[in-house]
């Protein structure tokens, strides 16, 4: 065995082209096979810091069966009740507050969490203990619990501050616990108090608000499927039960691991497969080019094999030295791949594909652990299997052995085995050709997605987020006071071409305000038909600033204030849904939620739709803006600045000048549009420059493998060459020979691969938009993109061929 | 037809040092010869065979075939020329192998300018007269040697060429099947084919006209 791995080094070493072809070979696809396996073991398999994470599932309120939202009290409650699928379950909602007593005054993540949501996700505190069943009474003590890094950077990780007050929001809560690292459910928490409201004494209005997140853990031999299809039955009992609340609404439950990827619609999953898929197919070309790299040298070897079975080896100890070889080769190349893939995992990070925030220490960081090892070691052996077994049987064959060896290299490889060089290179050029129909329908899909027409111009925005403390803006004037000040102050900074509020920036990445809404005079055709358009709250100059089309009408502007006619202004798919083929402007509409009156709004101006809403980005939803003037809130206050230049030059200027005005008010946030824009699209643009490279990657070894394939047909057929110029071929003969066998397996190849393709990008349709999975611009151009690889690869044996000499092709004679 | 005057051959030993194949080789074949080359293994017969067939050009001297200095042809004049005048046998035979009897036969006219009908009764003709119509359809490997060889033949003289050349046609051959070739050679010569063969035995040698003698690369 030792003599077999030293003679194998020694061969290695021999010919060292054919080595770093081999090895480059491998490490790419073992390389990027292993980084993508790494972002799989971060995203879908490694634990996280909650108890037996794959038990816990989370659930989306669904309404029209598509459009997702938060969860609310009431759906909680009967699923708590009605449900036996779970053995607990928990609320929470996000929230931040405004911390003092630290430093500078800080907006910080949080939530309001009830004591059974802790425990459902079994997380063990790292210090002090988390909430009671007291505490979670209505009038329960002031109490928080504070996550692990705030612990550390505001404390220190001193173990004293338990006792100790924290001051949010003006108020003081006592520290009972620190949460255990990396922990920040829900959303990215780092305070916790605890949700005091008994929730059947809540009015129904706050029950019904889907304001909250359910966590529940799954009882044992409970599959998913079964809870998703209770609780829809619970959805159904709720229409019947709070119709006024609850019609149009159903649920869907999903695992709480795709709920922190922020992918509600298992996109990310299939991102990963198909990557998954693409790897393996590059692995494939890989096999195959090497296998190739591994007969040929076989057939020349021939004549060394031949003579080690004269001399009495058996046949299968040359079977142990040729696979010996190979798996040498495999485990080099293996720990190549490995290295790179050191190198590539940071970068697919960097990439990062998913949405969610929370967990973003476990979730955002991929790393080679054992597992990702693991895998990287069996990738390798198994490639090592796939490519040096054929080449060791057939090498070790059993052919006519002293002709082999009296022939000498005269004839090596016979028809049969030059059969397999083309099985295995027509094999490759159809491997090829479906990873590049898939990568360029992925592309392509990304580049549509991007230039999904927004409704505004996203360059040179800023933008940045407050929450007026309802301590301090106590009266709503305040808060309309407040904000015009403060746009006043930012329409003069010079730079700034104009500036907003709204209540939810375009396509953010945090829960969105909705509402329900009834149009005037409209009876319903459809008892069931519920309307509802995202709910943007804003100030005049908004819809201006983000250079949002007028259709029809006007904007919001100054006169638009308390005691004036309500105004709104919709957009174009509202007034497709409310008046379909008519002219809304002058129409009149209002908001409905139980318990409570709205006024009629009349439509002032119609606005081209614009992309408010992140998780239908890829559909039109209506959305309505309403004044900030006329609408009383206590939503958050978010800028938008529209500058001259790059806006990020306005940072400091924008914050003074809020500063000027409330020297305590928290701004958080503050980004550029497009910073914003750029999370939109994440598992999208990851699959794509993925599927882009790894498509690239197989046409550049599938190219290498042909030309590979050529040249050594060209070696092995240059008497035959000689004989056929002795015989009158005129260069152009000889071209045309080898550029016809080389064209037959390329057009062989992309047929067969045609149909590969056919069948595999079917399963790519969830993953792409206006696009379909057999487009037919992309398969024939990659059709003739490979023609045309095809013609390159062989151009160049085709060439040495044609300048063959005979009388060298006939020396032996 | 042929006339050869001081044509040389060598290759480069190194270190600027050459080594002579061929020396100052005057040689004059005229229309219907048939001459047997002979000497000792390395003598450079087969190199005079290749230059004669204008395979290879990196030879100095002059080299008139029916009066036209070949010695000043470009590289697809010369084969042009070749491909009308010249054939080729080789002691190898050089069949190729996954082509069948008649498809060899057919690829020197592939090569040329031949429509599609006179290629198929060229084909025919050539079957008929070495009478391998049955084995049309055979692949080489399914062939005897001398069979071979007869392809081989067959498929040298198939463009009709008036000088045919043949490098140790029967070296691989028993006694008995290297008679039928050379009864066949001198069937041709008859028949106003001009030849010249390399051969070692003086036997095959005595179906020719006249041998010239090569050692170590001069004409003794
Ligand atoms: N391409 C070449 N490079 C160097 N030496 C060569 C080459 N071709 C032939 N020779 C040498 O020329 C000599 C004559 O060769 P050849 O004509 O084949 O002899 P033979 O008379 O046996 O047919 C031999 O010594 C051979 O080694
Ligand atoms: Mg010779």
């Amino acid at each position: 065995m030792l003599n077999d791995i030293r003679f194998a080094f020694r061969l290695l070493f021999k010919s060292p082209g054919f080595t770093l072809v081999a090895i480059a070979a491998l490490a790419l696809s073992v390389g990027a096979n292993t980084a993508i396996f790494s972002a799989v073991n971060s995203l879908l398999l490694r634990p996280l810091p909650v108890e037996d994470i794959d038990r816990l599932v989370y659930s989306i309120a669904l309404r029209e069966g598509f459009d997702p939202f938060g969860s609310s009290l009431i759906e909680y409650a009967a699923y708590r009740d009605r449900s036996h699928s779970f053995v607990s379950s928990g609320v929470a909602a996000q929230r931040s507050f405004n911390l003092t007593g630290h430093d500078d005054p800080e907006r910080v993540r949080g939530a309001t969490v009830m004591a059974t949501y802790l425990t459902t996700l079994g997380v063990k505190p790292a210090l002090g203990r988390t909430f009671t069943a007291d505490e979670n009474l209505p009038g329960g003590p002031a109490v928080t619990l504070i996550g692990y890094e705030f612990w550390q950077r505001h404390y220190g990780g001193r173990v004293g501050v338990l006792g100790e007050p924290l001051n949010l929001e003006g108020r003081s809560y006592n520290i009972v616990g620190v949460m255990p690292r990396g922990f920040d459910l829900p959303g990215a928490a780092e305070v916790w108090l605890p949700f005091q409201a008994n929730i059947d004494s809540l009015p129904l209005v706050e029950q019904a608000a889907s304001n909250y997140e359910i966590a529940a853990r799954l009882k044992p031999g409970v599959a998913l499927k079964q809870a998703d299809a209770e609780l829809k039955a619970i959805a159904r009992q709720l229409e019947g039960e709070y119709p006024e609340f609850r019609h149009g609404w159903s649920v869907k439950v999903i695992s709480l691991r795709q709920q922190l990827l922020g992918d509600l619609e298992g996109r990310v999953h299939k991102a990963l497969f198909a990557l998954m898929g693409g790897v393996g197919f590059l692995l494939l070309i890989c096999c195959a080019n090497v296998a190739n790299l591994q007969l040929a040298r076989g057939f020349g070897r021939e004549r060394e094999l031949a003579l080690r079975r004269a001399l009495g080896a058996s046949r299968g100890r040359l079977v142990r030295q040729l696979f010996t070889e190979s798996m040498l080769l495999a485990v080099l190349g293996g720990i190549s791949g490995l290295l790179l893939a050191y190198w590539l995992v940071p970068a697919l990070a960097m990439l990062n594909p998913i949405q969610g925030i929370s967990f973003a220490a476990f979730l955002r960081h991929f790393e080679i652990d054992g597992r990702v090892l693991s895998f990287a070691l069996v990738v390798s052996l198994v490639t090592g299997v796939i490519f040096g077994l054929l080449p060791a049987l057939k090498g070790a064959g059993t052919h006519e052995l002293m002709l082999r060896i009296k022939q000498g290299d005269q004839r090596s490889g016979g028809a049969a085995s030059r059969q397999w060089l083309n099985s295995l290179i027509v094999a490759e050029i159809a491997i090829a050709m479906t990873l590049l129909v898939s990568g360029g329908l992925i592309v392509q899909s990304f580049q549509r997605l991007q230039h999904v027409d927004l409704g505004f111009n996203p360059e040179n925005l800023l933008t940045l987020k407050m929450i007026l403390p309802e301590s301090k803006y106590s009266e709503y004037r305040q808060r309309v006071a407040f904000n015009d000040q403060m746009l006043d102050r930012i329409k003069n900074l010079s730079g700034v071409v104009s500036a907003g509020t709204t209540t939810n920036i375009p396509l953010e990445r945090e829960i969105t305000y909705d509402a329900r809404f009834e149009v005037e005079g409209r009876v319903p055709s459809n008892p069931n038909e519920v309307l509802i358009t995202s709910h943007r709250i804003v100030s005049p100059d908004y819809l201006k600033t983000l250079d949002a089309t007028l259709m029809s009408g006007r904007f919001i502007d100054g006169n638009d204030r308390a005691g004036n006619l309500p105004v709104v202004v919709i957009s174009e798919e509202l007034a497709r849904q409310a008046w379909p083929g008519q002219n809304p402007l002058g129409k009149r509409l209002k908001r409905v939620r139980a318990g409570q009156t709205f006024p009629s709004m009349t439509v002032v101006g119609v606005v081209k739709n614009v992309k408010e809403d992140l998780f239908n980005y890829r559909i039109n939803r209506p959305v309505w803006y309403v004044p900030y003037a006329q609408v009383e809130n206590s939503f958050p206050v978010n800028l938008i600045v529209r500058a001259k230049g790059n806006p990020t030059f306005l940072t400091t200027a924008v914050r003074e000048a809020i500063r000027a005005i409330d020297p305590d008010q928290p701004v958080s946030d503050v980004m550029t549009m497009n910073t914003n824009l750029s999370d939109v699209l994440v598992t999208e643009r990851f699959s794509a420059v993925l599927m882009a490279a790894l498509a690239a990657s197989g046409l550049l070894l599938a190219s290498i493998g042909l030309y590979g394939v050529m040249a050594y047909s060209v070696s092995q057929r240059t008497s035959e060459i000689g004989v056929r110029v002795a015989l009158g071929a005129q260069p152009r003969h000889v071209f045309q020979l080898i550029m016809g066998h080389g064209m037959k397996l390329t057009l062989l190849g992309v047929t067969i691969g045609l149909l590969a393709a056919w069948s595999a990008t079917r399963l790519l349709v969830s993953l792409l938009f206006e696009l379909s999975a057999c487009d037919a611009t992309t398969f024939s151009a990659i059709t003739l993109l490979l023609g045309f690889v095809g013609l390159v690869a062989c151009y160049l044996p085709a060439r040495s061929a044609m300048h063959l000499d005979p009388v060298e092709a006939l020396r032996y004679e | 037809m042929i006339r050869l005057h001081n044509v040389e051959r060598s290759y480069p030993l190194g270190r600027g040092q050459l080594f002579y194949v061929l020396r100052d080789i005057d040689l004059d074949i005229s229309q219907g010869d048939f001459v047997s080359v002979m000497g000792p293994s390395g003598a450079g017969k087969s190199t005079l065979l290749h230059i004669l067939g204008m395979h290879d050009h990196g030879w100095t001297g002059e080299y008139f075939f029916d009066e036209t200095a070949t010695h000043h042809l470009k590289a697809k004049e010369r084969a042009s020329l070749r491909n009308e005048k010249i054939g080729f046998v080789f002691q190898q035979y050089h069949l190729l192998d996954d082509l069948t009897v008649y498809e060899n036969l057919d690829i020197p006219l592939s090569y040329r300018h031949y429509s599609k009908s006179e290629r198929t009764a060229l084909v025919g003709d050539a079957l008929d007269r070495f009478q391998i119509v049955g084995k049309k359809d055979l692949y080489p490997r399914q062939l005897s040697g001398g069979q071979q060889q007869l392809v081989g033949v067959a498929r040298a003289i198939i463009a009709q060429p008036k000088l045919l050349l043949a490098d140790e046609p029967t070296g691989n051959l028993h006694s008995s099947q290297g008679e039928e070739i050379m009864k066949l050679f001198r069937k041709l010569n008859e028949e106003g084919m001009t030849i010249v063969q390399v051969t070692h035995s003086e036997k095959n040698a005595s179906y020719g006209k006249r041998i010239v003698q090569l050692r170590d690369g001069w004409i003794v």
